[in-house]
């Protein structure tokens, strides 16, 4: 069994949530929360020709993070930070 | 000492800083450009320190220590990147403004209709540039006698400037009070 962590600072949790649900045809998935961060524990489906799970893993993350950035980006475009002048004012 | 650490590996290469150094964004946009090379993990050290791990896809590093290095220019590259942004971004924004703005062309038969014009607003035209040409540019003499004879005597009386009134005793002896020129015709 392979074991993520994932930082909940660090990662959006709805990021997480669809990589295990895009990956979920490969692996075996289990999600818990734990004290600051997202676990996902991964093994591999019974089956003639079963994926590696470290791979699956290492994809999911990859996901995962891609999707944290877009997600973190898509939300700046609406609401972007305020500028110095404007939190000075 | 430095604030960034970097551990080597066979198969991955860890890079641990502290998390004032670079805006967070910055740490997400140089964890993407790796993100087609090698499987990226973020993850929190400690207290206000983040650690990037990044391992190969193919298995084996065969430069960690330039991945890492690539690594570090790249989260400098994105953080002044942001902060230039973040200077410019009235002036971006301003000149996006300005640039739709431009190409949207004239206004269309909506908002003409939805536009608040009356009789009073649609006909007001002060400078006269509704007017024809000849309207505007006509010969005093043949016109202005015609509409001369046309008027009454007493809008002619009430027309006339004070300066251009004749004094009383000029005035032709047994003169009749004005009257309508139709009425005269009859």
């Amino acid at each position: 069994m392979i074991e993520l962590r994932f930082h909940e600072e660090l990662y959006d949790g709805f990021a997480i949530d669809e990589a295990v649900k895009l990956y979920g045809p490969y692996a075996a998935f289990k999600l818990s929360r734990q004290d600051q961060g997202y676990v996902v524990q991964i093994e591999p489906l019974a089956g003639d020709d079963p994926v590696d799970p470290a791979v699956v893993a290492a994809e999911l993350m990859n996901y995962a993070l891609g999707k944290t950035i877009e997600r973190a980006r898509a939300a700046t475009d609406i609401a972007p930070e305020a500028t110095p002048a404007e939190e000075t004012a | 000492m430095s604030d960034i650490t970097t551990v080597l590996g066979e198969a991955s290469v860890q890079v641990e800083f502290d998390e004032s150094l670079y805006p967070k964004d910055a740490i997400y946009g140089a964890a993407y450009v790796f993100i087609d090379r090698c499987y990226v993990h973020l993850d929190r050290a400690a207290d206000k320190r983040i650690r990037v791990t990044l391992r190969a896809k193919s298995g084996t590093l065969t430069d960690g220590e330039a991945l890492s290095g690539e690594l570090q220019n790249e989260l400098l590259g994105q953080a002044w990147r942001l902060s230039i942004a973040a200077e410019n971004r009235q002036l971006i924004e301003s000149l996006t403004a300005r640039a739709l703005g431009g190409a949207a062309g004239p206004p269309g038969l909506d908002e003409l209709l939805a536009m608040d014009i009356d009789e009073a607003t649609a006909f007001d035209d002060p400078l006269g540039i509704a007017m024809s040409w000849e309207e505007k540019y006509k010969k005093k003499g043949s016109d202005d006698a015609k509409d001369e004879e046309a008027k009454p005597e007493g809008a002619k009386a009430a027309e006339a400037k004070p300066g251009d009134e004749k004094p009383a005793d000029e005035k032709p002896e047994g003169a009749k009070p004005a009257e309508p020129s139709a009425e005269k015709s009859t």
